[in-house]
């Protein structure tokens, strides 16, 4: 048994603030206080550090078709950043695009011990898989892409029983082995396939003739009829669209009272004020948070400097592509199930538009006021490499250091914003719960983001640096499944992770016109779409990580 | 094309393709269930093979690790030991992929896959191929009915005669001449015309008359959804990236009014898989060197036959999985072939083991042309012959091994 004893814990998940106690760890869990006659194998003496839970990123563009159309992309990008082959860790790149090795180690070495990849295809999932399966360290799983596969359209133009959808939904979410579902521009994505180069949320699809709205009404009720943790997560339609918080707040109402999480929401919170048509509404787009209890969300912050924008929605990477830095993107349409586009960029803190976004962000974090509705991302990459996030931290914990950049930034960007006047800082506990227990809670990882008794043993120790950017960096142990992993923010010991997926109940009778449409119009059998159990070991992960889902009556 | 239809059944010695008629996958399943190890022609075991393999490996400055010809399982071995050895990848196909990956990293492209080419395509100008290479392209993208009800389809191949290309109901076929080298020129015209630029002064446009580069062009603008098809395989001519490149940049330039997508033909031999483990590993699409730094890219400078040519390599590991015609280049330095058991030499290499061949006789997993789409792999006629994958792992442990 490993005892870390003195350590200052942070684990909201049951309420523990800052208080001094000791932690026992056995067989890779966290256990109870054990009597005086149990055998302490080691102790480590942690007085005066910080401990929490081991970080969760829940949005974060890890693997998957998409990212190595990136990475593919980017050879000037990686060879600034060589990773060498050293310590049983494999050779690679970072940055902006890092490889599969390099992605797991450096989340280990932040203290991360679970990423979840948002945007994988569900006709692109065994790519997905095996990508991730060589994501060492970390456990992993993915969000599965619907809403502009084409199956869905027609069931939902057909006006299709909410039942037979959620049929589908159930059946993409297991045979894709997904662990929540995700849709993009709703029916966007299909919408540029026909020409259409923008959708509002009320316009009719050119050919199917549904709306966004409608799409996502009937995800979000199948998602919640299924019982599956995590909300629909909804990156909505017109991303980086002036006035498009209008849109987004509309999104929001069309959940009508679902359980909805709303991704990456700095780049839905724009308006058309001023001079350059381009203003922040984070304060209405946050208050319409603080009001609506059941929308979460993530951030999705644009820190400066190079970083590649990747995403599904292949209508406003099009839209996008003129703002390439370098000046080369991709854009595909992909299989009658969705898009994607790839645009390098590069946010400069001179540009009034970029710098505006900055602000935006950082604005969204501190009017939010409940933690356990907006989670720390920068949308890897498309705000920011993931290696940001200390930074990130550090403005949100640390006044001075956040208005010290914000009078390095340009100048009329920092004018029209009202960051200046918010004085929040985050403390430990909050970043602990946005980090750690809400994204656990939100993905209904019961043993996960907290240190109570039973909790698998992922902690993060950290020295308590008034350099909140150096201790997040670097932390001093960390440990997965109760193996320490991490040594001084370098990796001593490099694990597997395992895949965690949903595994819903639904009528697998909706193969049945499934496969007929498969035969009749793809190039692929339906059954080669689906993965099977074993698949995930064959692909790379250490094992598969059922989670059952408590299915409501539709 | 990673058909997923194939009908196989058992035979005496293995299996056979029942349906559909494809020549090309036959083949692949015309394979023995046997093999002999060999060192220098002589016949060795397994182990003694593996052995042999690894302290010629070993004793490399740098060898070269070719061919690639297997699947995802074969391709992450065959990585983890070029780290190992500090060798450097290539594939057997690399030449032509490196014409798409040059053409990409320079400006990116706009793509699309099989499946919405089968349903949305109205028009496909096929560049500088007619297809053949792949059998049953037009039976399994073009003939089929769309979802989005009745498609008028045209196929115009910009190249030779379009006479290998079957009748099909619904879809004319026409076919204008053009040498492959002077597509380049025809689409950098075209882009121009697109973008208001007058051509009058030229009464044709790389030897195609311009009233009929104006009719093909008002054709592209009138499509739907538009696929511009090219196989970088067929355009064999030097610099011919850049024939590519100007075929994405007419294919972007296109979508500023109506849809179109490039469909770059390939995916042979493992080629998208390889690329693919390779990109998501390293952070390079192949023609890399792992190096003490770290990887190293070299897309012109790390191509199979220059690193033989020049030296550079001083050990060629050669794998070839699915062909056996697809022997190693010629080489003066010391070379291993991982192949089929019916691959036969000219010139015996120093160690030969015969490999399993994926998906006919061992799992594994396989990407399609697109990359989008990847296949699991099954073993119909599972055989006692090893994967490449376990080959590799072997002749690791024994480097490993040596090492220590």
């Amino acid at each position: 048994m490993l005892r870390l004893k003195n350590g200052r814990i942070y684990d909201p998940a049951n309420g523990i603030d800052g208080e001094v106690r000791d932690l026992y760890v056995e067989g890779g869990r966290i256990v109870a206080t054990p009597g005086p006659d149990a055998r302490i194998d080691r102790e480590i003496d942690l007085a005066g550090r910080v401990v929490m839970g081991g970080a969760i990123d829940l949005h974060t563009h890890i693997g998957g078709g998409k990212m190595n159309i990136a990475r593919a992309l980017l050879p000037e990008d990686h060879r600034a950043d060589p990773v060498p082959a050293m310590g049983g860790m494999h050779a690679g790149c970072g940055h902006a695009a890092p490889s599969t090795w390099t992605t797991g180690y450096r989340y280990a070495e932040m203290g991360y011990t679970a990423c979840f990849e948002p945007a994988m295809q569900p006709i692109n999932a065994r790519h997905t898989h095996l990508e991730m399966g060589d994501i060492p360290m970390v456990d992993k799983g993915a969000y599965a892409m619907l809403g502009s596969d084409d199956f869905f359209l027609r069931m939902l133009a057909s006006g299709a029983d909410q039942r037979l959808i959620n049929d589908y939904v159930g059946w993409t979410l297991d045979a894709s082995q997904a662990m929540a579902i995700k849709v993009v521009n709703p029916g966007g994505i299909s919408a540029f396939k026909f020409n259409t180069r923008s959708l509002d949320i009320d316009e009719a699809h050119p050919h199917y003739r549904v709306t966004p709205r409608q799409v996502v009404q009937a995800l979000a009720r199948a998602v919640h009829d299924l019982g599956v943790a995590h909300p629909l997560h909804v990156h909505a339609s017109n991303l980086g669209v002036p006035g498009n918080a209008d849109t987004t707040l509309a999104t929001m109402a069309a959940a009508e009272g679902l359980p909805i999480h709303l991704t990456h929401i700095q780049f839905h919170s724009y308006g058309t004020e001023g001079e350059r048509k381009f203003s922040s509404e984070a304060e209405r787009i946050a208050d319409a948070l603080n009001r609506m209890t059941n929308v979460s969300s993530d951030v999705g912050q644009v820190l400066f400097g190079q970083t590649v924008t990747v995403s599904g929605d292949s209508m406003k990477q099009y839209g996008n592509h003129r703002h390439a830095s370098p000046d080369k993107w991709v854009v595909m349409d992909i299989e009658c199930d969705s898009g994607c586009g790839v645009v390098p960029f590069k946010y400069r803190d001179k540009n009034f538009v970029n710098a505006l976004q900055w602000a935006i962000g950082l604005e969204l974090f501190l009017r939010v006021r409940d933690p356990w509705r907006i989670f720390l991302t920068t949308d890897h990459p498309n705000g920011a490499p993931f290696t940001s996030y200390p930074h990130l931290i550090r403005l949100l914990m640390d006044k001075r250091f956040r208005n010290s950049k914000l009078d390095e930034i340009n100048a009329e960007a920092a004018a029209h914003s009202q960051l200046r006047s918010l004085d929040r800082e985050y403390t430990l506990y909050e970043i602990a719960i946005m980090s750690r227990a809400a994204p656990a809670r939100s993905l209904g990882l019961t043993d996960r983001g907290h240190l109570g008794a039973g909790a698998a043993a992922d902690i993060v120790v950290y020295r308590d640096d008034a350099d909140r950017e150096a201790m997040f960096a670097k932390p001093e142990y960390v440990f997965k499944d109760g193996q320490l992993i991490v040594r001084d923010g370098k990796v001593v010991n490099v694990v597997n992770g395992a895949l965690h997926a949903v595994k819903p109940e639904y009528d697998k009778g909706i193969e049945k016109p499934l496969k007929e449409y498969f035969d009749r119009y793809m190039t692929v059998r339906m059954e080669n779409v689906r993965l099977s159990d074993d698949e995930i070991c064959t692909c790379g992960a250490s094992k598969l990580i059922p989670h059952t889902c408590k299915g409501r009556k539709a | 094309m990673l058909c997923d239809d194939l009908e196989v059944s058992r035979a005496e010695e293995g299996v056979r393709l029942e349906r559909p008629a494809c020549p090309r996958a036959s083949r692949l399943f015309a394979v023995p269930d046997q093999g002999q190890a060999l060192i220098a022609g002589l016949p060795v075991s397994l182990d003694e093979a593996c052995r042999s393999a690894a302290i010629l490996l070993s004793g490399a400055r740098r060898p070269l690790i070719g061919g690639l010809g297997c699947d995802v399982t074969g391709h992450r071995a065959a990585l983890l030991l070029a780290e190992k050895l500090g060798g450097v990848v290539d594939h057997m196909h690399g030449a032509a992929q490196f014409r798409n990956w040059q053409a990409f990293q320079n400006g990116g492209w706009m793509t699309t896959t099989l499946s919405e080419v089968r349903n949305r395509a109205d028009l496909i100008v096929l560049a500088g191929t007619d297809a053949s290479r792949y059998p049953r392209f037009f039976e399994r993208c073009i003939a089929p009915a769309s979802q989005f009800g009745e498609l008028t389809r045209k196929i115009v191949v910009l190249g030779g005669p379009a006479a290998s290309i079957p009748v099909m109901d619904g879809v004319s076929v026409s076919s204008l001449a053009v040498d492959a080298d002077r597509l380049g020129e025809l689409f950098a015209v075209m882009r121009a015309r697109l973008a208001g630029t007058s051509t009058d002064v030229a009464a044709d446009v790389a030897g195609v008359p311009a009233a009929q580069v104006e009719a093909l062009l008002a054709d592209m603008r009138a499509a739907r959804y538009g696929v511009l098809v090219w196989n970088a395989a067929e355009l064999d001519f030097p610099h011919a990236d850049l024939t590519i490149e100007s075929a994405v940049n007419l294919v972007k330039a296109l979508n500023q009014a109506t849809r179109w997508s490039g469909l770059p033909l390939g995916g042979n031999d493992g080629d998208t898989s390889a690329a693919q483990t390779c990109t998501w590993q390293t952070g390079y699409p192949l023609r890399t060197a792992y190096e003490i730094a770290g990887p190293r890219y070299e897309p012109l400078l790390f191509g199979t036959d220059r690193l033989l040519k020049t030296g550079e390599v001083d050990a060629l590991l050669w794998i070839s999985a699915f062909d056996p015609d697809r022997t190693p280049p010629a080489a003066d330095c010391p070379s291993v072939v991982l192949g089929r058991a019916d691959m036969r030499f000219a010139r015996a290499p120093d160690v030969f083991i015969p490999v399993a061949v994926p998906g006919v006789q061992h799992a594994g997993f396989l990407h399609r042309m697109d990359a989008v789409v990847a296949l699991p792999l099954t073993a119909p006629a599972p055989s006692s012959l090893p994967g490449v994958a376990q080959v590799l792992a072997i002749i690791q442990g024994e480097v490993n091994h040596a090492a220590a």
